[in-house]
């Protein structure tokens, strides 16, 4: 007998393990919907690799696993993808995430397995690969992905297999002892075999005789695997926990298991690794405990990884009027589950289903009267009740200071206080909180370098932009330099534009010369007309606005009083001009009247001429029509050239 | 006499050799920058959102230094107030209301169909945690938007919201348990573990 420690603290609930434990194992056939969460365990979410309306064989891939610590997910049936959409998780938040949904089809019907036949010839990468690839997960209840501690830094030189099961009620492992110690052991062996051969030590509490006895009987005198029977204590099954019992050592705080040289593995994970690496199949079923008064065929069921609660609890014949709470995982460390459409996961050991009074009611607790009752029951040594008050008073540096991050969340403090202060969930809120200010302290420093990056870059553009544009001045200067230079006659620039703006004005006076008679004439005339247009309009405008009584009426009063005379002095002027020339347009006037008469005359003539009965005389009229019209025209004509030619004298004389 | 000479001359070489000590310590081990201003800038929330009249946490910091008031940031709300009393030894006030109230945490969201690309709203990002180029639609990296809500103004189509961060399991914590109750008929019983 080996010789095992004690570690600190501890309780002894009721352990309600009878009323599960005594029949075989059942399968539960394929229910008629599986649904998958993508995320099972702590770590990365797998990527769903199939998409609705495709057809999976049983164990196939259909969720890779994304980065290290994460996990492949496999069908656990055959069927057709019905859909990937967001359901309940089973979670202590009762969020929902997403999910891939598989309607079987009954057949059950495996895809391509690829067993090994001879493990031993395996190397430690190809071990390693299979596990990896069969999505294993850890099956005691926290569900970290397998791989990721069998992979170790160190070197390891004890493999502890985890068969405490401590939690009241859940008997999965004794019944998986019971029925399948040589496929446990096997495992085991495999896994000594990846780890270079470590001495194991499988650590079960003395209430499972027939599973000690089992296993006991699995092992032979040659291998390097020792049953170690323990007094049965909560929480003995805790990693920590059973690592001190077994080989006296402590992990270190904030540490792993793997830093003394130690890596401990559930008995349900090393039975997956049989199956993935002997059988070829992946991680689709699990062991789970369904109990509790409510339940009417309390025990053990072998169901499919995604099958959901409500399933499992028909199945077990669970009564839901009874039932007054449904806990999933133990009543210790479990978590309350509302919506029975949550799957089973890989993690998922038991469901209980209690009747009333069977657990104690969330009762209103009390004030803490400082018993020091939890600091005696703490397994991890911490103080409970120093906890209690940081994490009430929202101190989290001194929480942290007292090593919170070193609970377990076991239970047993609150399970003793005599308060019944629901401490375990003061510890959750105060590691959740803790998790989310040290996520915002990091994202604050990210925040901080982006802002001191950006506020960097500014400045850097601005002097950039600058030193460009002193850059182009200076390019500039250079240019007109150059430009100089290649012409020396004009020294300033300046200086000899406004030389040549002078020399044109200069000859552009020179230019001009003097307007002749007519053309002064013309611009008066055109003064003139414009004046008394714009009169017109105005007077026009004037009249308009008085009759609609507009405001503005006066205003354009004033303007065509201005304009009148404005256009009085236009008319003057012209008038003058006219004067001085000795123009008289009334007389060009009436000269024009008569050449236009004496056309008239002569046309009509001409009109009578082809209709008269007597031609001749009108011939005749016609003649002198014609000589009246040749002299007013030539009177118009002289008058005329009186006109342009009177100017010229005018502007001689 | 003599010995009082005698201490006035030993009391002066004294004075020169701890001014020359002191006088080259100072030099020696001159701390650079001002670190209570980083130390200030430290706790501070770092969303850049400039609600307490300063553009960025940065020159908000400094301006404590120089004697501003504490309480002018809403993001960082009580516990910031809480921690900068701490640090410079002074009395936590409550939040300053001019400056806007403590809200819960935002990220923008730029409704990608309506954004036309005017690139207004990357010049305003005080944490460049927008990402487009002109006439191309824009997008918020959502693991480095503060929440400062300064690209709203800008965006001449008002396409982008600011929503709650959604809780998800990896983000979803557990909240602090009811207070405790003063007077209670429920009986200590030792029957069945549970707080499930």
């Amino acid at each position: 007998m080996r010789k095992t420690w004690n570690f600190h603290g501890g309780v002894h609930p009721l352990e309600n393990k009878t009323q599960s434990n005594q029949l075989p194992i059942v399968v539960m056939p394929a229910p008629k919907q599986l649904v998958l969460p993508l995320s099972q365990h702590m770590g990365k979410a797998g990527k769903a690799v199939v998409k609705p309306g495709d057809y999976v064989f049983k164990g196939q891939l259909i969720a890779s696993a994304q980065g290290f610590v994460s996990a492949n997910i496999h069908a656990p049936s055959s069927g057709y993808v019905s859909a990937l959409e967001e359901r309940t998780l089973p979670h202590q938040s009762a969020l929902s995430g997403p999910c891939i949904v598989i309607d079987t089809d009954g057949k059950d019907q495996w895809g391509d397995l690829n067993p090994t036949i001879d493990p031993k010839l395996l190397s430690k990468s190809d071990l390693l690969y299979l596990i990896q690839a069969a999505g294993i997960t850890g099956m005691g209840g926290a569900g970290f992905p397998g791989a990721v501690k069998l992979q170790p830094k160190s070197s390891i030189h004890t493999l502890i297999i985890n068969a405490a099961e401590c939690e009241p009620y859940i008997t999965a492992d004794d019944r998986l002892m019971r029925e399948y110690a040589d496929q446990i052991i096997s495992g085991i062996q495999l896994v000594q075999q990846l780890l270079d051969q470590p001495q194991c030590l499988i650590g079960i509490e003395d209430n499972k005789p027939e599973a000690i006895a089992a296993l006991n009987h699995a092992l032979n005198q040659h291998m390097n695997i020792e049953v170690c029977v323990i007094e049965t204590k909560y929480p003995s099954g805790g990693e920590k926990q059973l690592i001190e019992i077994l080989t006296g050592q402590q992990v270190p705080n904030e540490g792993i298991p793997a830093d003394i040289g130690i890596v401990c593995q559930n008995v349900g994970t090393v039975k997956a690794v049989f199956d993935a690496i002997v059988l070829g199949q992946p991680l689709i079923t699990r062991i789970t405990t369904v109990t509790g008064k409510a339940a009417v065929n309390a025990g053990n069921y072998e169901v499919l990884i995604g099958t959901k609660v409500a399933d499992v609890l028909a199945f077990a014949k669970v009564d839901l009027i009874k039932t007054s709470r449904l806990v999933m995982g133990g009543p210790m460390m479990g978590f309350t589950i509302q919506d029975t459409q949550t799957p089973i996961i890989k993690s998922s050991n038991c469901i209980l289903a209690a009747a009333d009074l069977e657990l104690a009611t969330v009762a209103d607790h009390h004030s803490c009267i400082r018993c020091g009752l939890c600091e005696v029951a703490c397994p991890a040594e911490l103080l409970p009740q120093q906890l209690f008050w940081f994490a009430k008073a929202e101190e989290f540096e001194k929480a942290q200071d007292h090593n919170l991050s070193d609970c377990i969340e076991c239970g047993a403090c609150a399970w003793v206080c005599p308060s019944q202060i629901p401490l375990v969930q003061y510890y959750r809120y105060a590691k959740g909180r803790i998790k989310a200010l040290n996520n915002e302290t990091q994202l604050a420093e990210l925040s901080r370098m982006r802002f001191e990056t950006r506020e960097q870059r500014l400045v850097d553009e601005k002097s950039a932009k600058e030193e460009k544009r002193k850059l182009r001045a200076t390019a500039a200067a250079a240019a007109q330099a150059a430009k100089r230079a290649a012409n020396p006659t004009s020294a300033d620039p300046i200086a000899a534009a406004l030389a040549r703006v002078n020399k044109r004005k200069q000859e552009q006076q020179t230019a001009t010369t003097p307007k002749s008679p007519e053309e002064v004439y013309k611009e008066l005339k055109t003064a003139a007309a414009i004046t008394r247009t714009k009169l017109n309009k105005t007077s026009k405008a004037l009249t308009d606005a008085k009759a609609q009584d507009h405001e503005q009426a006066a205003g354009l009063q004033e303007t065509v009083i201005a304009l009148t005379t404005k256009a009085a002095v236009a008319q003057a002027k012209l008038h003058a001009y006219e004067t001085k020339l000795g123009l008289d347009p009334e007389k060009e006037k009436i000269l024009q009247v008569s050449v236009a008469k004496a056309n008239g005359t002569i046309r009509q003539l001409e009109k009578i001429l082809a209709t008269a009965a007597d031609p001749k005389r009108i011939e005749a009229d016609i003649l002198n029509a014609k000589a009246t019209h040749e002299a007013a025209t030539q009177a118009l004509a002289d008058h005329q050239t009186n006109l342009t030619k009177k100017p010229t004298s005018a502007q001689e004389s | 006499m003599q010995t009082f000479y005698f201490a006035i001359v030993i009391l002066a070489l004294l004075a020169i050799v701890f001014g020359a000590i002191l006088g080259f310590a100072s030099i020696r081990f001159k701390v650079v920058g001002d670190p209570i201003v980083d130390q200030i800038d430290k706790l501070l929330p770092q969303t850049q959102c400039g609600q307490c009249g300063h553009p960025g946490c940065k020159p908000y910091a400094q301006a404590i230094a120089n004697g501003e008031a504490i309480n002018h940031c809403p993001p960082g709300g009580e516990a910031t107030i809480k921690a900068l009393a701490d640090l410079l030894d002074l009395e936590a006030i409550p939040l300053d209301a001019e400056h806007g109230s403590e809200a819960i945490r935002t990220i923008a969201y730029i409704r990608e169909d309506e954004c036309i690309g005017c690139t207004k709203c990357i010049q305003a990002c005080p944490v460049d945690a927008i990402l487009g180029a002109a006439k191309q639609m824009h997008t918020v990296i959502i693991d480095e938007c503060t929440g400062c809500d300064l690209c709203l103004d800008p965006c001449p189509v008002d396409c982008i919201d600011m929503i709650p961060i959604e809780v998800t399991p990896v983000n979803w914590h557990w909240q602090q348990p009811e207070q405790l109750i003063a007077t209670s008929s429920s009986p200590y019983s030792h029957g069945a573990p549970d707080h499930a």
